[in-house]
């Protein structure tokens, strides 16, 4: 019984316990795919606005066509010019987002328009989108912002 | 002593042979985990790498005028006017005007603040339009700012004016 090598063989191979390992790998996993979210598309990455006690309201909108107004140098936002992209095309100029636009209302008449803008962009670059906009008599506008602690 | 029972030491020589059959290793199937956890930690490293956390988007919905830039009625009721401006281009100050009042609300806050207050008035209620006319160099950020304090103030009428 004392014999060394008879103790070690009655012992068993020392083994590394995977299971608690792989339990926790799985929840990870797990976790991962139930908090990830695709990001779509058409919302091209942005910065934007995060108003006190934020009341936008988060809604899943049909029948919308999304007007990106983004920095077109994001590292200057100071001198950045502005480019902007209907979906997650970009358009060269204000006459191609009015084509799109009023391409995208004769396709469907209850058409409604979602602008994304970068909360550094002068109002200015925002506001000849809403003159496209309205001259397309597309009669909702839906702004995007952030939805806060206190949004609803 | 029973010529039919085989003798005591013939019985002990017969039971080790049949204990030996028993112990003798049996074939085990094994399953082999190394590729599932391969594969298990390629999923995991994919998914640390792609989640981004990104702050939920909401909207703020804006009913533009049938009429494109020509008011279709005239408004019934006196409206409030909100003017934006900014006082350097780069600046994150910003300052807040009200026609036809002389209190000037320093903040987003103070201005939903006015507002609620407002609607306490005679001649003014949530009905009464809000008109903002933001400087066209004022952030994009305050004239959504300026936006949710309107509706914070539970404003039902809310709209921009033209420059």
């Amino acid at each position: 019984m004392t014999d060394p090598q008879a103790r070690r063989r009655q012992r068993g191979a020392p083994g590394f316990n995977m299971t608690p390992m792989i339990d926790v790998v799985f929840l990870l996993i797990i976790f991962f795919m139930l908090v990830s979210q695709f990001a779509s598309a058409e919302n091209v990455p942005m910065d934007l606005p995060k108003p006190e006690q934020s009341q936008a309201v988060k809604t899943k909108l049909t029948d919308r066509v999304v007007v990106n107004c983004l920095l077109a140098t994001p590292s200057a936002p100071d001198t950045s010019g502005v480019a902007y992209s209907v979906g997650p095309l970009r358009v060269a100029s204000l006459d191609e987002l009015s084509a799109r636009l009023a391409a995208a209302k004769a396709a469907n008449p209850r058409l409604q328009v979602v602008i994304r803008a970068d909360r550094r962009l002068p109002y200015r670059a925002v506001h000849v989108v809403m003159e496209v906009v309205a001259r397309h008599r597309i009669e909702v506008m839906n702004l995007v912002a952030h939805v806060g602690e206190g949004g609803r | 002593m029973d010529p039919t029972q085989p003798a005591n030491g013939a019985a002990r020589r017969r039971r080790p042979r049949r204990s030996r059959r028993r112990m003798r290793p049996l074939s085990r199937i094994t399953l082999n985990l190394a590729p599932m956890i391969d594969v298990t930690f390629l999923l995991l490293i994919f998914f640390l790498v792609t989640t981004t956390f990104k702050r939920p988007e909401g909207i703020f919905a804006a009913q533009l005028p049938k009429d494109a830039g020509i008011p279709s009625a005239a408004l019934p009721i006196s409206p409030i006017i909100v003017r934006i401006s900014q006082p350097t281009p780069d600046g994150d100050e910003y300052q807040i005007r009200i026609d036809n009042f002389t209190r000037a609300p320093q903040s987003f806050g103070e201005l939903a603040r006015f507002l609620i207050d407002i609607q306490g008035n005679p001649g003014f209620d949530r009905q009464t339009p809000v008109v903002i006319y933001p400087g066209r160099d004022v952030r994009w950020d305050h004239v959504v700012n300026c936006w949710n304090a309107a509706v914070r103030a539970k404003c039902e009428n809310i709209t921009f004016g033209g420059q």
